[in-house]
């Protein structure tokens, strides 16, 4: 009896014991650092002298800074942006990608390099990609050059396209209006007229000064319609640069939720005549509910605290431009050259960890839980 | 029986360090590991022989600054370690860099008046002296002589004025779209002694900063329409991080830098022929402007071996040591007695363009690279009205006062 008693106990301690080394080192670094973090808030320590109790005047003082609101903005224009297109981005990849075509494995190999490169050097690329006189710039001013060449392109192709299939229909033919071998054809001879045309002088290119475009060194902001809503250019260059990073992290998850949908689901649509559009619109997306709600929370996460793109951009863009709640904390507790603010960046520290959780809160409202989305 | 070993092996260590008292030297990395250990190895080793002092070099790869604050605070900090006069503001009012004044006095090879005086100005608060200078720059007009011969205009000189010396490099601009006179960083750090030449104070009598300064306004146009004209252009519009590296790039004429240059030209453009002469006078005052940048060795006030500390600090900033840091071309020595030295007159234009930087230091409006207690925050509202101007998104007035704004609330912080 005794003994069975303390195998109990035993089996009941037995996941404590094995949890204890995480919760060790959750306690230590984070749990107590939590702590100290809301104590140092409420005081004006620099690192050197004790720390004194202040109050609220952190929180006061952050508030009244004109960088914090630059940051607090610049962070929820980043967030809302960077998850809504990021989260699309991510399942148009993996439907993509779901696809029984060969070579597939190379493609999801290929879309998921930019996740796994340092973040710290696809920044630095990044910086040589948006340079005045970088790679992004040349793109465009040769996609203006050739702007007339591209929608002619276009038309050509269509046409030839349209043309193929009208031949076919009226064969009684049973051909989709993409029948890709047409298609294929339709691009190829289109590609080959143009190339003939610019060669020989019948199509002439536009000649138009190179894109000059400023993408860090600016304060513009853009769209202008959306006034004080709309966000710097150099944030924006760091959003289309995040979106780029982390979709394919997410692309991930999508697959793996997309490949554990039931086959009997698109056998049983496909029975009742379903179209593309509606196995996506009552099969796709709400069996993908429950990835949909890890993906926004971890976007939402991972946006808010958004930090070494504009750590490594630096002097490079106005600071007030790309200022994010993350970059905010950091240059209070290293400012270049005056003694640390840690009592503020603290104090925005405890305010970005309450804004994290309000809003990821009221997604979970908006989205529903994990628990509830699923199957059918 | 092992952790018992391990433990009699540490106390050894820590009773062996204690006796031979291991000065730590924490300084910058890159090649400044290099310059150093061999430094030590020449001078300092020797010296040390049989006093039991070892040295240790601890370079710091990442932002120095950001390190020793946080080595200061956690008290991991090395016995020396270098003070830059632009942040070391805040670090020595902490009360964890030592004052000197007691050592100096008691020295009979390190004494303060030793050193020039104005670079140990910056680092003395209050009459205590919290780090000796081991050596300074300033800003002189590096230029590239065959993209002046190209566009036949006579070199930059010392008899320039900001309307001669305009002249010469719109002439240089001239020659090509993609040619530009002078590299126009947008940093206080080289426009500001252009405004020091105008009569610019960064804080007048009652420590407050008037961007609307007549002189500031006139250095502030003079300096942005040579960017508006294409003249000059900023050293980012040409894929270049520094008015280094847009000299080097051989598409802008000339450049305004210290002696830092000189390395990198020599690894860069080591084909480019190149000279310096000293920053142009403004037309009205008369009078040339300048910054100096001086780094400075500081004692940690924690250090558990301060005397050996210091011992080191004497051969660190000895006459011989700042003698062969200059003669390699690295620095200009700090010490009054070496103001007058023979490898000035060699006739190369490494020893040259030392000798211009050297001469920058005392000739006109001359102020250190620091900025109170606001430190690099003061520099940025500037910096981006520089930048905001340059890059054609403001007009100057517009910029300006938006910088005040900015600057008002960084000073009231």
């Amino acid at each position: 009896m005794r003994n069975l008693s303390l195998r109990r106990a035993g089996e009941k301690l037995a996941p404590y014991v094995l949890l204890a080394p995480f919760l060790f080192t959750l306690i230590i670094f984070f749990g107590y650092a939590f702590v100290r973090v809301v104590y140092f808030s409420f005081t004006n320590y620099d690192l050197f002298q004790q720390p004194q109790w202040v109050g609220l005047k952190n929180y006061v003082d952050i508030f009244r800074d004109m960088d914090f609101a630059r940051a607090m903005k610049n962070s929820l224009t980043f967030m809302a942006v960077v998850t809504t297109a990021q989260t699309l981005f991510a399942l148009l990849l993996a439907l993509f990608l779901n696809q029984k075509v060969r070579g597939m494995k190379f493609f999801r190999a290929a879309y998921y390099m930019p996740s796994v490169a340092s973040s710290v050097v696809v920044t630095l690329i990044f910086i040589w990609f948006f340079q005045r006189r970088g790679v992004l710039n040349f793109l465009i001013s040769k996609f203006n050059e050739y702007r007339n060449v591209i929608v002619l392109f276009l038309f050509a192709a269509a046409v030839l396209q349209l043309l193929q299939v009208g031949w076919e229909k009226m064969r009684k033919r049973p051909v989709t209006l993409m029948e890709p071998a047409f298609l294929f054809l339709s691009l190829l001879v289109s590609f080959m007229l143009m190339f003939a045309g610019v060669r020989l002088g019948f199509i002439p290119t536009r000649d138009v000064a190179p894109a000059d475009i400023i993408w860090f060194n600016t304060i513009k902001t853009w769209p202008s319609f959306l006034g004080p809503l709309s966000f710097s250019v150099p944030l924006g260059a760091i959003m289309m640069f995040n979106i780029w990073t982390t979709s394919p992290t997410f692309m991930l998850l999508y697959l793996a939720g997309l490949q554990d949908i039931p086959r009997e689901l698109y056998e049983a649509a496909a029975m009742d005549g379903a179209e593309r559009w509606h196995v996506f619109r009552y099969i796709i997306v709400p069996q993908l509910k429950p990835i949909t709600f890890l993906v926004v929370t971890m976007g939402l996460i991972g946006t808010l605290q958004m930090f070494d793109q504009v750590a490594i951009l630096g002097a490079q863009a106005p600071r007030q431009s790309i200022i994010t709640l993350a970059y905010y904390i950091y240059t209070n507790i290293f400012p270049s050259s005056s003694s640390p603010r840690v009592g503020m960046a603290s104090a925005a520290a405890i305010f970005l960890a309450l804004l994290t959780f309000v809003i990821v809160a009221a997604q979970r409202k908006v989205l529903g839980s994990e628990g509830d989305g699923g199957h059918v | 029986m092992k952790r018992i070993g391990l433990v009699l092996v540490m106390m050894l260590l820590a009773v062996s360090a204690a006796s031979a008292q291991q000065v730590r030297i924490g300084g910058h990395g890159g090649t400044d590991t290099v310059i150093l250990e061999e430094m030590i190895e020449l001078f300092i080793r020797p010296a040390l022989e049989g006093t039991g002092i070892t040295v240790q070099y601890e370079p710091i790869a990442d932002d120095f600054q950001r390190y020793i604050v946080n080595a200061l605070s956690a008290g991991t900090a090395p016995d020396l370690f270098y003070l830059d006069s632009f942040w070391a503001g805040s670090v020595m009012r902490s009360g964890t860099v030592e004052p000197l004044n007691a050592y100096l006095e008691k020295s009979t090879v390190l004494r303060g008046e030793d050193i020039v005086r104005s670079l140990l100005d910056a680092f003395t608060i209050d009459g205590q002296i919290y780090g000796i200078p081991k050596d300074f720059n300033t800003l002189a007009v590096f230029y590239n002589k065959d993209l002046f011969d190209y566009a036949g205009v006579e070199y930059p000189s010392n008899d320039d004025n900001w309307d001669t010396f305009y002249e010469k490099l719109a002439a240089v601009a001239a020659i090509d779209p993609d040619i530009y006179g002078l590299a126009l960083p947008p940093e206080y750090a080289r426009f500001g002694a252009l405004a020091h030449a105008a009569g610019f104070t960064p804080f007048d009598e009652n420590g407050a900063t008037d961007l609307f300064d007549p002189a500031f306004v006139d250095a502030f146009r003079w300096y942005t329409e040579m960017g508006l004209e294409g003249v000059g252009v900023m050293p980012a519009d040409i894929s270049q991080g520094w008015g280094g590296g847009a000299l080097a790039s051989e598409q802008v004429a000339a450049a305004l830098e210290g002696a830092w240059i000189l390395g990198s030209l020599r690894d860069e453009a080591p084909n480019m022929q190149y000279g310096a002469t000293l920053l142009p006078k403004h037309p009205q005052t008369g009078q040339r402007g300048n910054i100096i940048y001086t780094v400075a060795w500081g004692m940690n006030a924690n250090s558990p071996h301060k005397d050996a500390a210091f011992r080191v600090l004497e051969l660190l900033t000895s006459e011989e040591v700042q003698q062969w840091i200059l003669e390699r071309g690295l620095a200009i020595p700090s010490r009054v007695a070496l103001a007058d030295n023979p490898y000035f007159t060699q006739d190369n234009v490494e020893a040259q363009s030392n000798y211009t930087v050297f001469l920058g230091a005392s000739d006109g409006n001359v102020l250190p690279f620091s900025f109170g207690v606001y430190g690099g925050d003061w520099m940025q509202p500037i910096d981006q009205a520089l930048s905001a101007v340059l890059s054609k998104q403001v007009g100057w007035e517009e910029a300006l006062r938006e910088a005040q704004t900015r600057l008002d609330a960084v000073m009231q912080r």
